[in-house]
């Protein structure tokens, strides 16, 4: 029979009592790159998030003012201007910051309409299987036969300028919501798999047979066992695809399908086009340095993040 | 990695162009024009054409009564296919036009044994009642709408004739009179002074009736015209070729022009048989990069300048680069006649009660900023609706009209929230087009708007949908413009006469019984100084009312390389080709010297 020191045992005790979560925690703080990315997307949010509160307070900021001639036109960055002046003489670095607040507000709708579409019909088809797996498999098929950036152009424009009526409260859907959207309702194919395979693997484990034994309907199954047990792999792809969003938009934008009448990345870019031939290269610069700073700080702190979250990839 | 990709498409584009001339120009005494052409070609058929390009060359190949003098301004009409200048009655009713007696249609088999096939004066009553006929469904029929008597009835009857049946195009049309064989006699309901500039205008070519019946609907391919040209070789969406009309009767380079005609070398060849050049070919190139690479490679013989080339061809003092200089290009500027504004919808209750706040707008946009920013300069600021090209244009227009002001547009503006009773509501720009050419423009809009303390908000659409808006008159401000067909001020008038609201030209919705009573006096009359008094009035009456902010008058920017000579350019004639010659040797030598990019 083998013994075990006092000291080993409650080492065990330690390691049994601590939640997937918090040891996920744990080891991300861990990661000093990773909370330096974190750091950065909780600063690329909170810009998003103040310039909401400049707008819906009207608080009377210069910073926030994106749309006022600061000097003269096409001035190239320096300690007066910090990244430049466009074509009105509006500062790029202003539109740059604008731009964050319309990127995060598309990628964070978009990701929580492709995640409230694609988990419920994931988890429904892995549990049921049957008919139901069969018309959910038959329906993300076929929308992923359609190249992605058709479909999502073929959404917007179908979206643009219609009015969307819930229950009444009638929401006009252009600019941004058009795109976020679009983005949304075409995006939830690869969670929706995601979730029927993890909902497959786990229908028949343990926990499941128990809550069906104590007489669990289906609905309880789903909502209060099996998808908080997949729910890691909910949180990891939203990380990961919320830089495929930003893209997106930048994407719709350059192709004169997202906002229009505040800045965005992709309209930037869209805009610089035109003056890069006559060397003008600051609005161009500044739209897709922000974009790759955001991209490259969600990618590291998403792959950090299944690193921790995912057992089967834990390296420590 | 663009470069490579011009580089590339300019090859691929070489090889075309050299495959359609078949053998190099050098190889051969022929004299060859190489062109562009950036649309497709959708038609030769003179009846159904409604498009700037097909028009270019369906001109080379179909006549009119009357053409351009080549050099003369201001523009001046001479006799093509008429003898002369047409015979007014008193009344301005009757025109009595007689023909020359040698002309004839090219060589065709339509023809069948007779390849000399005279013209007479029953090919333009039958081309006129073709347009008229609804099953043709002509593009061009706005033409002759309610203008000549007994058509508009030829037009009834057509609606008549069943599906299966033949319209009968002996049927006698009043105003369609032909005494003999090469007189032609047109009676109409009421004066229409633009009538002669109307049968310079292409829609009114001569028609053979045997091609018409031969070809059918494929008459679009097969044009039979009696110009110094005709159709060779077409390969839609590739190139076109034009090649000498063996039937045509010759014409000599005109002899008088312009004062400065002579130093600048376009009365070297007066005198001389034209056309000059044996055949035309113009290349389908859609984008501007490729078109011009092959204009620096020599390819082409003469380009406008793409917006982001304009700094590679044009330094700050308007003239030409050094570079280009070096080249031996050429650079001809030449006054557009159009006009483009930014209108009013005066159906609209916000605008058409608050005459201060269009007049806000109107001292509000920075016009000279727009044309810097958009056109490359290449405008003038406009004050008025009648462009400077034109004679009736006045002088003193720029003391009258509104021009960019801030301080006096936010006085307006203040003035305009007063008759408000409290804050303007946010404005609405209808924008046509959604790329970011117009979402600059629309952020240039904004600011101007902002400056003079007013909301704008601006609503991207595509050119189908922007249209119905306007034709719907639910659009509140649009951006638009006007290009005119004839050198003809009531030509830009007509668009604030009352009877012509939306559907029709006025898209402002503007309505004003003073402003009706003078144009109904003044599109009557024929060419005088009273007329042209009045026409000034008339543009007055529009300012005051500042249905539209006028932004600017086009200015056309035209590159030609030193070999090619006569090219003079013209803002109403099209088919000009058979004036232009082009010495081959000096372009082989610049080809050789410029082989690369």
């Amino acid at each position: 029979m083998e013994t075990i020191s006092v000291n080993s045992v409650s080492s065990v005790a330690q390691n049994a009592g601590r939640s997937l979560w918090s040891d996920a925690l744990r080891r991300l703080r861990r990661r000093k790159t990773a909370m330096f990315c974190f750091a950065v997307i909780i600063v690329y949010f909170s810009i998003a998030a103040f310039l909401y509160a400049v707008d819906i307070f009207h608080i009377p900021l210069a910073v926030a003012d994106w749309s006022r001639q600061i000097g003269p036109e096409y001035q190239p960055p320096g300690a007066k201007y910090i990244f430049g002046t466009d074509f009105l003489g509006r500062s790029v670095f202003r539109k740059a910051l604008y731009g964050a607040k319309t990127s995060i507000t598309v990628a964070l709708w978009a990701s929580l309409i492709s995640i409230s579409i694609g988990v419920p019909l994931g988890a429904m088809a892995g549990y049921f299987r049957g008919i139901i797996d069969q018309l959910i498999v038959w329906l993300y098929t076929t929308l992923s036969c359609v190249p992605y950036i058709l479909l999502i152009l073929a959404f917007a424009l179908v979206l643009a300028d219609k009015t969307l009526d819930v229950f009444g409260w009638k929401i006009p859907l252009s600019g941004t919501a058009t795109v976020y959207l679009a983005i949304g309702l075409t995006s939830w194919v690869g969670i929706c798999r995601l979730i029927r395979g993890e909902v497959i693997k786990h229908k028949n484990r343990d926990y499941v047979l128990a809550a069906r034994s104590y007489g669990a309907g289906s609905g309880r199954i789903i909502f209060r066992h099996l998808l908080p047990n997949v729910f890691h792999i909910v949180i990891i792809n939203f990380s990961l695809r919320f830089v495929g969003f930003i893209q997106a938009e930048v994407i719709l934008s350059f192709l004169g399908l997202g906002e229009k009448n505040s800045p965005s990345w992709g309209a930037m870019i869209d805009s610089a086009r035109l003056d890069l031939p006559k060397g003008y290269w600051w609005e161009m610069t500044a739209a897709t340095a922000a974009i790759f700073v955001i991209s490259l700080a969600l990618n590291v702190f998403g792959d950090a993040l299944r690193d921790c979250l995912d057992p089967k990839l834990r390296t420590e | 990695m663009n470069r490579y990709w011009f580089c590339l498409s300019g090859l691929l584009l070489a090889v075309l162009l050299f495959g359609c001339a078949g053998k190099s120009s050098s190889d051969s005494n022929e004299m060859v024009l190489y062109t562009a052409h950036g649309a497709k070609i959708h038609g030769l058929d003179p009846g159904d054409i409604g498009d700037q390009t097909s028009a270019a060359y369906a001109s080379q190949i179909y006549e009119t009564l009357y053409d351009y003098h080549y050099l003369k301004r201001p523009y001046e009409l001479i006799p093509q296919l008429a003898a002369e200048m047409p015979l007014i009655s008193q009344d301005g009713l009757t025109y009595t036009i007689h023909l020359r007696n040698d002309v004839y249609f090219q060589p065709d088999k339509c023809f069948g044994k007779n390849q000399k096939r005279r013209l007479t004066a029953h090919d333009f009553v039958y081309a006129w009642k073709r347009i008229a006929d609804i099953k043709y469904i002509s593009k061009n029929w706005w033409v002759f709408d309610g203008r000549i008597k007994g058509l508009d009835e030829f037009r009834e009857y057509t609606k008549t004739v069943q599906k299966g049946q033949t319209v009968d195009y002996n049927l006698p049309v009043e105003g369609l009179h032909t005494p003999d064989d090469f007189t032609l006699v047109i009676r109409l309901k009421q004066p229409w002074p633009q009538i002669i500039y109307m049968l310079a205008h292409l829609p009114t070519a001569p028609m053979a009736k045997e091609a018409v019946e031969y070809y059918g609907r494929d008459i679009i391919n097969h044009p039979v015209g009696t110009g110094p040209y005709m159709l060779g070789r077409w390969h839609r969406g590739s190139f076109i070729e034009l090649v000498r009309n063996p039937n045509w009767r010759g014409q000599l380079y005109p002899s008088e022009g312009e004062p400065n005609d002579f130093p600048d070398g376009f009365l070297a060849d007066a005198g001389r048989a034209v056309p000059f050049a044996d055949r035309l070919i113009s290349v389908l190139i859609e984008e501007d990069p490729p078109s011009w690479f092959l204009f620096l490679q020599g390819k082409i013989d003469a380009s406008g300048i793409p917006k982001d080339n304009f700094s590679q061809a044009i330094d700050q003092r308007r003239q030409l680069t050094d570079d280009m200089k070096r080249r031996g290009i050429r650079l001809y500027t030449f006054r557009d006649p159009s006009t483009y504004w930014i209108g009013f919808n005066m159906e609209d209750p916000v605008l058409a009660n608050n005459k201060p706040l269009r007049k806000a707008i109107s001292y509000a946009v920075d016009r000279d900023k727009y044309i810097e920013l958009f056109t490359n300069n290449r405008g003038e600021t406009a004050y008025g609706i009648i462009p400077p090209l034109m004679k009736d244009y006045d002088p003193n227009i720029s003391k009258i009209g509104a021009h960019y002001d801030v301080a006096r547009a936010r006085q307006y503006a203040e003035e305009a929230k007063k008759l408000n009773g409290g804050v303007m509501p946010k404005l609405k720009f209808a924008m046509p087009g959604t790329d970011v050419v117009f979402r600059q423009r629309g952020d240039f809009l904004i600011k101007c708007f902002r400056d003079a303390g007013l909301n704008i908000e601006i609503d991207y659409m595509d050119w189908p949908t922007f249209l119905d808006k306007i034709k719907t008159k639910s659009a509140q401000m649009f951006g638009l413009g006007w290009v005119a067909d004839i050198p003809d001020s009531e030509n830009f008038l007509q668009l604030f006469y009352s009877r012509n609201i939306s559907p029709g030209p006025n898209n402002f919705n503007y309505s004003s019984p003073e402003f009706d009573k003078i144009y109904e006096q003044l599109r009557v009359m024929q060419d005088c100084p009273e007329r042209t008094e009045l026409y000034r009035k008339a543009e007055r009456i529009v300012i005051e009312d500042a249905p539209a902010v006028f932004i600017l008058h086009g200015v056309a920017y035209i590159l030609t390389h030193d070999w090619l000579y006569n090219y003079k350019p013209h803002a109403f004639a099209y088919g000009l080709s058979k004036y232009r010659r082009v010495d081959t040797e000096k372009r082989e030598k610049y080809r050789k010297r410029f082989k690369d990019f």
